[in-house]
């Protein structure tokens, strides 16, 4: 039975039709035309499919569409109406991704770190990142991209550690 | 994989909607919080419910609060709600230990203790810190309230104690009247996000006496009766570590599956316990280690 | 010393690095193919080895939404690239858990999930195979009885009637003399199980047959023009050729040899044509990507290594049985190259070298990066340390003193190339600083170091080669379309920087375009490391005409001569006329105008073609001797201070060193980038990686749940690369290849450390914190880790017969 629900995707908000059993994951990329999150497992367990929902990181692979009604999700399309953000230049600038798979869902897994902590030291950037699996870099040109996306920002940006 | 079975979905916006749902459905209807469990059971084709109840629609299930001198975590709190909370960090920070090394932050948005211990997984974290601290599962159903203690909450492996109708609405436990520091360690077979092999939590408490909980080394959590016995009311040195490691073959259970030996997860629960306890004793003094360390 | 190059041997940024970040990069499963694209699900077998009784589709093709539902009964053909063992669906009889018998087309993922689930397959279960010692039998269950009818490559050797698929038996100077000469002997056996490749995007391919008969395939592949010649012979019943075959192969998200070759894409061809008219997809979900792609073999190996006093190996006696899986069209040739080269990076005079593919009923092995030498690395790597031990010898001195140089005569009779294998392993020694002991602050731990010397060749047929088309656009910029594949190792980036090189065009007003075998020029596979030599050479070659073009056409029309004209900042300038500076952009389109007025020249086009006519696969199938069956071998050393937590057996990566002699660093940042990415691939294997199967076959862990690969807070806590550049003559600017070299030595590396750290050896992969506690408190862990297994092996090593005679009973 098809149920129609609203997401502000990116800023604007799409109405699509869906069933109660249609996974989020899959209507943003089959109905919606969002292709950046990917899919990799569908268990939750290797982080491409992460999107930005209500401000927090979630395995879109493990959301039911119908779930979403309603909410804001931002995938790495919504985080570039200026162009590449600071964060992003600086994994261009590193040569950060091998593959690229892993990317779209690594770029959302840091901005969501940086939001909530803007320097953090190596570990928490490891922990941040550590459900997003990359079999290509060994995490190294990734994990230097933000930190140095961190120490560069300005002063002024660098709110208070949570 | 997509979910190849169609059900139907309704997100009730009172406890008493939702009750009554479920009530009707019995186990033909599932609730759906996190979806992290459910999800994955639902596109394995191992579950499938008629219908899906989607409590995050009802308000005053996700508050963690403390009130005259007990803790009361709602059944929406997720796991990243327990590392952020201060109060959390404050009065009872081996929760969010334990939240830290539950699967990844994405996942941790979502997931909640409550969904946690509802799956009942032999292997869940959550179950043996609530053990440790006598948790109550509080539930509301067609008839009425209940509090069931945790310990008689697990019944078996993804086996527990709810009644048809009935939805959990918090947990709930009494903070111990002494000054306390706990330790939460996990088995896992590498430094990222693992399913514990085994879990070892300890709770001290500064009138000398400790309690224990396992995990994934029965088919529920179990309270380590024995060295708590053996450990009550003596200041915590080598001799009793020792005597207290000695009780751990015969306090656990474990078997061997793909993730590991019983005899690994057995030598480990040793070795767990004693990291944990040393642990536990020098945080009680206000020492290290910080909360979130890696101790094995 | 100041490198005389202005683009190549640069840290350039990645060419394909905004598409990655920015989330415009297009892998197959994000084309959009519009709504008629159809859906498929594969019916899979439950078995390890069954006979096919009947297959009844009438309820699935009932399912409203079910287009059609399509068996073996459709495509009897056999395809593979090696060697045509394999079947589009299986035909008569299952071979292994999860092999496909039919398949579901329908208008929705849910509708063909439904309707899989109604398709009823009658199956007689058959004796299976999982065990080596089983399969060599002389009652084994035969898992290809018609394996003398299959037809392979000229350098197989099968043996008809068992289950060894194929014997590369290796043969040089004597080894009954060369042991006879030793003053010490050591033997003993090893055992490496199966590992899965993991790359995060799984296989997934989309085919139309169009209705003008022509197929079109979007394949997430390493090897676009391999691709479809496999397609092609399968398909060659239905009366097409590769002129009606299309291959289109957008970014790859990973490779490692799981993506080479053909495994499940075939099943994109065959469904294709069954539903002419309509594009159909079918995308594997990641447990499929663990059983049915293809997995790294496993392998029992037994070493019997002499040496002298003095440290000078005489004789080596490696035998090596392969659990290759149910086919073994592509692994075959895994067994091939170690045969050839299980002497590691030596010089011994004395070798005999068995290594067999041995058909199981477990999922087929195949390509993944190393290509054996990781497999047969392990053990011989630790033997190495083992007898230098008896012979009292540190164990880098030792390797030192054996050491292959230049000239060296290898296994198979043919010279060894440039290297700097002495350079790697004085560097790396020096680095991790070998030789002295260290303590950890933490009183848990205790440190060891390990340390290895690692090679390997391109495994490739005498005639796999590489080409490239070069074209210039009105503003200067230069379209490099090559079938050399993008999986993240940066080929794109370093093709553009061998042309930019050539031409004087900056990297980033240089495209290489992505694979499509209607437009791009041909490229044998993305694989063995080799396509910065192969392809590179054609890209430098293609470069190089361009500009003897752009040269003759200032020449024609201007009057130059070409011996004073050169190529400058995107110029052509003169010797001669210092003011003379013509931009690329004003004629490689449009020509130059002369003097009356009329225009020379016109597109600026050029083609380069690399193929290595040296090589030939001509070796004896007794001895392998003649021929020169390997281009060149990537050398180099790796070590690793590592931290052992005796209490738990956990390990920690404090250091790893990895020297590897890539004759030119094209791009040193790439190149370091292989370097991390693999040592922590390798490190995985090493450690935590454990595929488990259950006594009939079935894959236990086909999920990331338990099949642990590395995360972010699984880094070593320090890593250095090395780079050595003993140049490659026949490389483009000196280059050899790099992408697989940098796993291969972290497992020996690591179970050496081990026995430094702690003194105990564990001869069995993985090296896992489980393993090593249990062994110091004298537990073998094969007694206790249950029925599961990950090698079809399941006695305990030291149990195993290698004489293939005495297991069949003779």
């Amino acid at each position: 039975m098809k149920k129609p629900i609203s997401i502000k995707l990116n800023g604007s908000v799409r109405a699509v039709e869906i069933e109660p059993s249609d996974i989020l994951l899959d209507v943003l990329r089959e109905k919606l035309g969002v292709k950046s999150p990917k899919i990799g497992c569908e268990r939750g367990d290797c982080g491409v499919c992460t999107v930005i929902m209500n401000g927090r990181t979630v395995r879109s692979c493990l959301v039911l569409a119908i779930e979403a009604d309603g909410a804001a999700i931002t995938t790495i399309e919504g985080l570039q109406a200026d162009g590449p953000t600071p964060l992003q230049q600086s994994f261009i600038k590193n040569n950060s991704f091998q593959c690229g798979f892993c990317a779209p869902g690594m770029v959302l897994s840091a901005t969501e770190l940086l939001a909530k902590n803007p320097d953090p030291d190596e570990e928490e950037i490891k922990e941040a990142i550590s459900g997003n699996l990359c079999r290509c870099t060994g995490y190294e040109p990734i994990i230097k991209a933000i930190r140095e996306v961190a120490r560069n920002a300005p002063k002024s940006s660098r709110g208070k550690r949570r | 994989m997509a979910i190849a079975h169609p059900f139907d979905y309704v997100k009730p916006k009172s406890l008493s909607e939702a009750i009554k749902i479920m009530a009707k459905h019995g186990d033909r209807a599932r609730i759906i919080a996190g979806g992290t469990d459910l999800i994955c059971l639902m596109s394995d084709g191992a579950v499938k419910p008629d219908l899906v109840v989607d409590i995050k629609g009802v308000s005053g299930l996700a508050d963690i609060s403390f009130k005259g001198g007990k803790l009361r975590l709602g059944a929406l709190a997720t796991f990243t709600d327990l590392i952020e909370s201060k109060l959390i960090r404050d009065k009872f920070p081996v929760f969010a230990e334990m939240a830290g090394w539950v699967a990844s932050n994405g996942v941790r948005n979502r997931a909640t203790m409550v969904g946690n211990i509802c799956s009942a997984v032999p292997c869940c974290d959550s179950g043996p810190i609530l053990l440790v601290y006598d948790a109550t599962v509080l539930t509301k159903g067609p008839k009425g309230a209940r509090k069931i203690p945790l310990e008689k909450w697990f019944l078996g492996p993804r086996k527990t104690d709810i009644r048809r109708g009935e939805i959990v609405t918090a947990l709930e436990l009494a903070a111990p009247k002494k000054k306390h520091a706990a330790c939460f360690v996990k088995l896992r077979r590498y430094k990222g996000e693992d399913l514990a092999q085994a879990s070892v939590t300890v709770l001290a408490v500064s009138d000398n006496t400790f309690r224990i909980a396992f995990g994934s080394v029965a088919p529920k959590p179990i309270r380590g009766a024995s060295i708590e016995r053996r450990l009550k009311g003596f200041p915590l040195s080598e001799e009793r570590i020792k005597q207290a490691v000695a009780l751990v073959p015969k306090a656990v259970a474990p078997i061997t599956d793909i993730r590991s030996t019983k005899e690994y997860r057995g030598h480990m629960v040793g070795v767990m316990l004693e990291r944990g306890l040393r642990a536990a004793a020098s945080r009680l003094q206000g020492k290290g280690p910080k909360y979130g360390e890696e101790l094995i | 010393m100041s490198d005389p190059f202005k683009f190549v041997g640069t840290d350039a940024q990645r060419i394909d690095g905004v598409d990655k970040v920015t989330g415009a990069a297009q892998y197959v499963d994000d084309l959009d193919f519009g709504p008629n694209l159809l859906h498929a699900e594969i019916v899979e077998s439950p078995h390890a080895h069954a006979e096919i009784v009947s297959i009844n589709t009438s309820a699935a093709e009932k399912v409203p939404g079910v287009v059609k539902v399509v068996t073996g009964k459709d495509f009897p053909y056999t395809f593979g690239l090696y060697m045509q063992d394999r079947y589009i669906f299986a035909k008569d009889r299952v071979r292994f858990v999860g092999e496909q018998v039919a398949a579901v087309i329908a208008r929705d993922p849910k509708t063909a999930k439904r309707a899989a689930a109604l398709v009823k397959v009658k199956y007689k279960p058959l004796p299976f195979v999982l065990d080596l010692k089983e399969a060599l039998s002389s009652h084994a269950s035969l898992v290809h009885p018609n394996l003398a009818n299959y037809r392979h490559v000229p350098w197989f050797f099968p043996r008809e009637k068992t289950n060894i698929a194929h014997w590369r038996k290796t043969r040089k100077g004597d080894v009954e003399k060369g042991f006879a000469e030793a003053d010490v002997i050591l033997e003993d056996t090893y055992t490496v199980p199966r590992y899965a490749h993991c790359a995060i995007e799984p296989h997934v391919i989309v085919g139309l047959y169009d209705l003008a008969g022509r197929l079109t395939l979007w394949s997430a592949s390493q090897s676009p023009y391999t691709q479809r010649n496999v397609f092609a012979e399968a398909i060659a019943p239905f009366g097409l050729t590769h002129k009606d075959v299309r291959v289109i192969t957008p970014y790859v998200g990973g490779g490692f040899g799981g993506k080479a070759g053909v495994s499940m894409e075939i099943l994109g061809v065959a469904l294709a044509l069954a539903v002419k008219g309509s594009p159909v997809k079918v995308r594997w979900t990641r447990a499929q990507e663990f059983y049915n792609t293809y997995q790294r073999q496993g392998v029992i190996a037994h070493i019997k290594l002499g040496a002298k006093r003095d440290g000078t190996i005489t004789a080596i006696d490696h035998t090596l049985h392969w659990d290759a899986g149910a086919y073994v069209e592509y692994g075959a040739n895994v067994v091939n190259a170690v045969g050839l080269s299980a002497t590691g990076p030596y010089r011994v005079p004395n070798v005999k070298i068995d290594s067999l593919c041995i058909y199981t009923n477990l999922p087929p092995g195949g390509p993944y990066r190393g290509f054996g030498y990781s497999e047969f690395g392990f053990g011989l790597e630790s033997h190495m340390n083992r007898i230098a031990q008896k012979i009292g010898m540190d164990p880098v001195a030792f390797r030192r003193k054996n050491a292959i140089k230049e000239g060296d005569t290898l296994a198979y009779g043919a010279e060894m190339n440039p290297s700097g294998l002495h350079e790697a392993i004085d560097r790396v020694a020096a680095e991790v600083e070998w030789g002295r002991k260290e303590e950890s602050e933490n009183p848990n731990e205790v440190i060891g170091k390990g340390f290895a010397c690692f090679w390997k060749a391109p495994a490739m047929p005498p005639n796999a080669a590489s080409a490239a088309f070069l074209k210039f656009n009105e503003d200067g910029s230069v379209n490099l379309t090559v079938s050399g594949m993008e999986i993240g190792q940066g080929f794109l980036t370093v093709m553009a920087q061998i042309a930019a090189e050539v031409l004087t065009v900056p990297v980033s007003k240089i495209r290489v375009e992505l694979p499509d075998t209607d437009r791009n020029a041909y490229e044998w596979q993305t694989v063995g490391s080799h396509v910065t030599w192969g392809c590179g050479n054609a890209v430098r070659a293609a470069a190089t005409e361009a500009r003897e073009k752009m040269l003759e056409t200032v020449h024609r029309a201007l009057g130059f001569e070409k011996k004073d004209l050169y190529l400058e900042n995107e110029m052509v300038k003169c010797r001669t006329k210092p003011d003379f500076a013509l931009p690329f952009k004003s004629f490689v389109i449009n020509g130059i105008q002369t003097s009356h007025g009329n225009f020379l020249g016109g597109p600026i086009l050029a083609s380069g073609m690399f193929m290595p006519e040296f090589t030939s696969a001509t070796g004896d199938p007794e001895t392998s001797q003649g021929g020169h069956p390997n281009v060149h071998y990537t050398v180099g050393a790796a070590a690793v201070k590592l931290a052992v937590d005796k209490a738990t057996g956990k390990m920690r990566v404090l250091k790893a060193v990895l020297g590897v002699d890539v004759g030119k660093a094209i791009n040193p940042d790439l190149v370091r980038g292989q370097v991390t990415g693999g040592l922590l691939q390798g490190f995985a294997t090493a450690l935590y990686e454990d595929i488990r199967y259950s006594k009939q076959g079935k894959l236990l862990n086909p999920n990331f749940t338990d099949y642990k690969i590395p995360t972010a807070k699984d880094t070593p806590v320090e890593i250095v690369p090395i780079i050595i550049e003993v140049a490659q003559p026949d490389g483009p600017f000196g280059a050899r290849g790099v992408g697989e070299h940098t796993m291969i030595p972290t497992a020996p590396i690591i179970a050496n450390a081990v026995e430094d750290a702690v003194g105990v050896r564990i001869k069995t992969m993985p090296v896992t914190a489980e393993k090593v506690l249990l062994a110091l408190k004298g537990i073998d862990y094969d007694d206790v880790k249950g029925d599961t297994m990950g090698l079809c092996f399941m006695d305990k090593a030291e149990n195993y017969k290698f004489n293939v005679g005495a297991a069949k009973g003779k």
